[in-house]
């Protein structure tokens, strides 16, 4: 009994940044229409700003996360206005290229700069836990959880009640509409993308002291992060939140009670990807999404 | 037309003879150089019909571990394990092409992605059938000297090429074609786009897992990090998109002048990273200032130049064919 416990509250841990680290990807897609698939690089990058933070000036990687995340989302504002915009409305082919292009060149540079090898953080709270009898609640998780929430609930607010994230809710659901409204689409994109970076980053800054940084994190995270959204349903906020719940559940399932679990864990996303491809590919909450 | 054909035939012939007099040291740059026309060429074919794979590393890696595990199990020679590899590709191809359904874009992208990363992880998982992660070394009683596979890559990529110019030649072509620019349009012409979309993506598959077995006897040496790579994935749409994409010279272009390029890195800056870097800015660079490639640059200034000439002497313009 007490593994079932320890596997539902390390699911739903996990589920937390599973959700931060889907949700700026989901935002992204139903603002612009492109998947980005430099995101895992953002959550790179974020992780790399966290370490060199913490190693070089001694600051904690909560501390150093707005000052990241900040960074992270004006380069790639920078990259969006000075690449992705002219890809717009070019056919699919060239947006996924393109992106792919983008996210194979940010890996690489982080590899020329900071070599292959694995690092990662160390603070305080990454070795110690709650202890409930016998269930074990890491600090550095619980940590991460609750930075999660309250990012999370902060871009809800921010979609619901600013000026600008009405703005961003119109732009997702109509575009041109939006721009009879006499909203500025195309500085919308630009927001949403930033805001899209930022979020990765800041995942990037929590999971520096919960897992290994190396310049190819970014590429696994990027997929578990698709089977997130997909699952959830391209373009709903809310069902990213589900789907990173199921998949957490399902991985930490699979990694407690199948024999060699923790390597199957790995390809638990795939498999739900594949099968929410075939059986319901609208996801959870999808809306249609016209796939040309 | 007959000429044309002889041409290539002559040359065909000469490409797959090349190992015999080349020095030994080439044999490494056909066997590359092969292998990457032929995933050029297979990549292509999938796009055409509008499929952009993310992922042609799950046909290579399941050529690779087809050939290896029909020889080291049941100890069939070179040339006979090339069969399965590509039925393997093949079949697989088809489930993909099944399950995907009607999804395109996108949704085909990110699965054929997932569905390498999943093969791997498979790979991994079950080193009794595999290997798993320590990876295996194939039979080396039955492994052909390096210049017979160099030999059978030129065969494979030659003829790999002229299954691609014989498609070009048919309506499959252009089923395809219409299949890529508007679906539903296709459909109501009496296209049934399933059954285009598996048999292109069968053959594609079959010659990227024959590729993929090519290499194999070649290296001598498989674990799942090399078999699903993602570098194969990388080069063999850097490819294509370097050369000219949706046309029948492009893959070809591309694949020299990527392996050109790599080896270019290689010698002047060294670490493989670069040569990485390089291909992510090349896919940067061709998608915004080159999206038709080499053979489409060319043919634009080849046309500019005269419809120049032309509006000179008569002062009419053409409109460009396709």
């Amino acid at each position: 009994m007490s593994l079932f416990w320890q596997c539902l509250v390390d699911s739903l841990l996990l589920g937390g940044l599973y959700s931060l680290m889907s949700i700026g990807l989901s935002l992204g897609f139903g603002v612009t229409r492109i998947i980005n698939f430099a995101h895992g690089e953002m959550i790179m990058f974020g992780a790399y700003g966290a370490y060199f933070g913490s190693v070089l000036l001694g600051v904690d990687p909560l501390l150093s996360l707005p000052l990241v995340a900040i960074l992270v989302a004006v380069t790639a504002a920078v990259v969006f206005k000075a690449l992705i915009e002219k890809v717009l409305d070019a056919p699919h082919i060239n947006q996924i290229l393109l992106l792919f292009g983008i996210s194979l060149a940010l890996q690489n540079v982080a590899a020329i700069l900071w070599t292959g090898d694995a690092r990662s953080v160390s603070t305080p709270y990454s070795l110690t836990a709650f202890e409930f009898e016998t269930l074990l609640v890491p600090h550095g998780r619980v940590i991460a959880f609750a930075t999660a929430v309250v990012l999370i609930v902060a871009l809800f607010c921010w979609l619901r009640f600013s000026e600008l994230g009405r703005a961003t809710r119109a732009v997702a659901e109509n575009g041109q509409a939006a721009t009879l409204m006499g909203i500025n689409v195309s500085r919308m994109y630009m927001l949403s993308f930033g805001i899209n970076a930022a979020l990765g980053a800041a995942t990037g800054a929590i999971s520096a002291f919960l897992l290994t940084i190396t310049p190819f994190m970014g590429f696994h995270m990027l997929i578990k992060a698709f089977a997130i959204v997909v699952l959830g349903g391209l373009g709903s906020v809310t069902g990213t939140i589900l789907g990173a719940f199921a998949l957490a559940f399902a991985e930490t399932w699979v990694s407690y009670y199948v024999p060699e679990g923790n390597g199957w864990a790995e390809g638990v996303a795939f498999v739900v990807l594949l099968c929410v491809l075939i059986i319901r590919p609208k996801g959870i909450l999808g809306q249609a999404v016209a796939v040309h | 037309m007959k000429a044309r054909i002889a041409i290539f035939l002559v040359l065909g012939v000469a490409v797959i003879l090349l190992p015999l007099i080349a020095p030994p040291v080439m044999n490494n740059m056909i066997l590359r150089v092969g292998s990457l026309v032929m995933l050029a060429i297979s990549w292509n074919l999938a796009a055409n019909a509008g499929l952009i794979s993310l992922g042609h590393s799950a046909f290579w890696g399941l050529g690779s571990y087809a050939a290896l595990l029909v020889a080291n199990k049941l100890g069939w020679p070179f040339f006979a394990s090339l069969i399965p590899a590509m039925i393997v590709g093949a079949i697989s191809a088809a489930a993909i092409a099944v399950i995907t359904g009607r999804l395109k874009g996108i949704f085909f992208a990110i699965s054929m992605l997932a569905l390498s990363e999943c093969l791997r992880v498979i790979a991994v998982m079950t080193p009794g059938f595999t290997g798993g992660g320590a990876g295996v070394f194939i039979d080396q009683a039955l492994r052909p000297s390096t210049q017979t596979v160099a030999m059978v890559t030129a065969f494979c990529a030659v003829a790999c090429g002229f299954i691609a110019y014989w498609i070009s030649l048919t309506p499959f072509h252009y089923a395809c074609r219409a299949m890529r620019n508007n679906e539903s349009a296709a459909e109501m012409l009496g296209i049934n786009p399933l059954r285009f979309r598996i048999a292109v993506l069968s053959l594609s598959g079959a010659m990227a897992s024959l590729a993929g077995g090519v290499n194999i006897w070649y290296s001598g040496f498989l674990d799942p990090m090399i078999g699903f790579d993602l570098h194969v994935t990388i080069l063999a749409q850097i490819a294509p998109i370097l050369g000219g994409i949706h046309t029948l010279a492009g893959p070809i272009i591309g694949a020299f002048a990527t392996i050109g390029l790599s080896e270019a890195t290689r010698i002047l800056l060294g670490e493989q990273g670069v040569s990485l870097l390089v291909y992510g800015l090349i896919l940067v660079f061709s998608i915004l200032y080159m999206p038709k490639g080499i053979v489409g640059t060319w043919n634009t200034w080849v046309q500019y130049r005269s419809r120049g000439a032309a509006s000179a002497k008569v002062g009419t313009t053409k409109a460009a064919p396709l």
